[in-house]
């Protein structure tokens, strides 16, 4: 059974390529054999996160005009020898993709994968229409902001529309010292204004952007807080029931106390 | 629960209050396309239309559409003085 599911979010910049490339890791790492899509066409970036952007030859593009086969413009990922990336290209822009193609595409890719993971590009126009177009299942990220929540709220919505069942949420960047000191929204503010079910919450830190300067997504680094909560997401999506959020660590001798005195939400990952 | 702890203890109160409360009515007015303006004039037309029959406390009437669950309802709250003598 081949599932697509598509990484959205509305609001550009949340972390839809970061989500995209860890949990393609994270599934792989499993056993899966996973394919992972960048359909930002003209901003392409999951290459460089997954650091395999000196091995493109063919894109997205490149397939769907009929210049190349899709296994020719498929990269192996040598670390994970059943991950792919499917690149996007990057001197075209979203109008070179129609939805029927994507389907196709999609169809095509599922009929040799386990999962399609779609990396969707920010905003409700072309590309997103495109990244949906094949998908099964969506999974929608957010940060505890106003506008990113705002957007996901609108993306919902716009998922829910094209029949895409029970769209689940990622909440990423979460910071648990804002949330402790009620700086920042925290899970359950989250989950009662959007009304989806949660597959993880991801917190702000610097391995993020120190894998993404090695090009080695963090879900590859066992001993990275933020790796395991990848990793997490992956079991919760490839079906594991009950997977337990990782508790965050304590942030202060005030947070301890509090958390002593029972007063503290659950803090998890 | 958080939000009393931190009062007691003399630290102001977060700003992620601020931020719920202002997204609750934003993704409301995003979703039924209503502005607020325009929730005025209807909250004025319906508290007319009640002030016909009975008698209201017009500086106490709550009026406000709220969303639980992706379902959007209007919800009012109107206190009656009295009902108005019928002018039959
Ligand atoms: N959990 C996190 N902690 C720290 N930094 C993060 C986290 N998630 C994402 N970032 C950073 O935020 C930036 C945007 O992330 P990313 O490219 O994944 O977002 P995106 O939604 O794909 O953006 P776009 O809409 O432009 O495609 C990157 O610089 C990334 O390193
Ligand atoms: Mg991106």
């Amino acid at each position: 059974m081949s599932e697509c599911i598509v990484i959205t979010s509305g609001k550009g910049g949340v972390g839809k390529t970061t989500t995209s490339a860890n949990l393609s890791v994270s599934l792989a790492m499993m056993g899966h054999k996973v394919a992972v899509v960048d359909a930002d066409i003209g901003l392409r970036n999951l290459d460089v996160i997954l650091g395999l952007e000196n091995r493109i030859v063919y894109d997205l593009v490149h397939v769907i005009e009929g210049e190349c086969r899709l296994k020719q413009a498929l990269i192996r990922d040598k670390r994970l020898e059943n991950l792919f990336l499917l690149p996007a290209a990057q001197t075209r822009d979203k109008s070179a993709v129609n939805p029927e193609q994507m389907r196709k595409l999609v169809e095509q890719l599922k009929a040799e994968f386990d999962y399609v993971i779609i990396d969707c590009p920010a905003g409700i126009e072309q590309g997103f229409k495109n990244s949906i177009a094949g998908a099964d299942k969506a999974i929608i990220v957010t940060t505890p902001e106003v506008s990113a929540i705002r957007d996901a709220d609108r993306i919902i919505g716009l998922v829910e529309a094209a029949e895409l069942p029970e769209p689940r949420l990622i909440i990423n960047r979460f910071r648990q010292k804002m949330v402790d000191r009620g700086d920042m929204l925290n899970k359950d503010d989250i989950l009662e204004i959007l009304a989806i079910p949660l597959i993880g919450v991801v917190p702000d830190h610097e391995d993020i952007i120190v894998s993404a300067n090695r090009g080695a997504p963090v879900a590859f680094d066992d001993t990275s807080v933020v790796g395991e909560a990848y990793r997490r997401i992956a079991r919760r999506v490839s079906g594991e029931a009950d997977v337990p959020f990782v508790a965050l660590q304590p942030v202060g001798i005030w947070e301890n106390v509090k958390r002593w005195m029972g007063l503290s939400a659950k803090a998890g990952v | 629960m958080m939000e009393l702890i931190n009062r007691v203890f003399g630290s102001r109160l977060g700003s992620k209050d601020d931020a719920k409360a202002r997204l609750k009515l934003l993704l409301v007015h995003d979703q039924v396309d209503l502005s607020p303006a325009q929730l005025d004039s209807m909250k004025a037309e319906i508290i007319e239309v009640i002030g016909r029959y009975v008698e209201i406390d017009r500086d106490s009437v709550d009026f406000k559409l709220e969303r639980s669950n992706g379902e959007i309802a209007l919800v009012s709250n109107v206190p009656v003085r009295r009902v108005v003598a019928r002018a039959v």
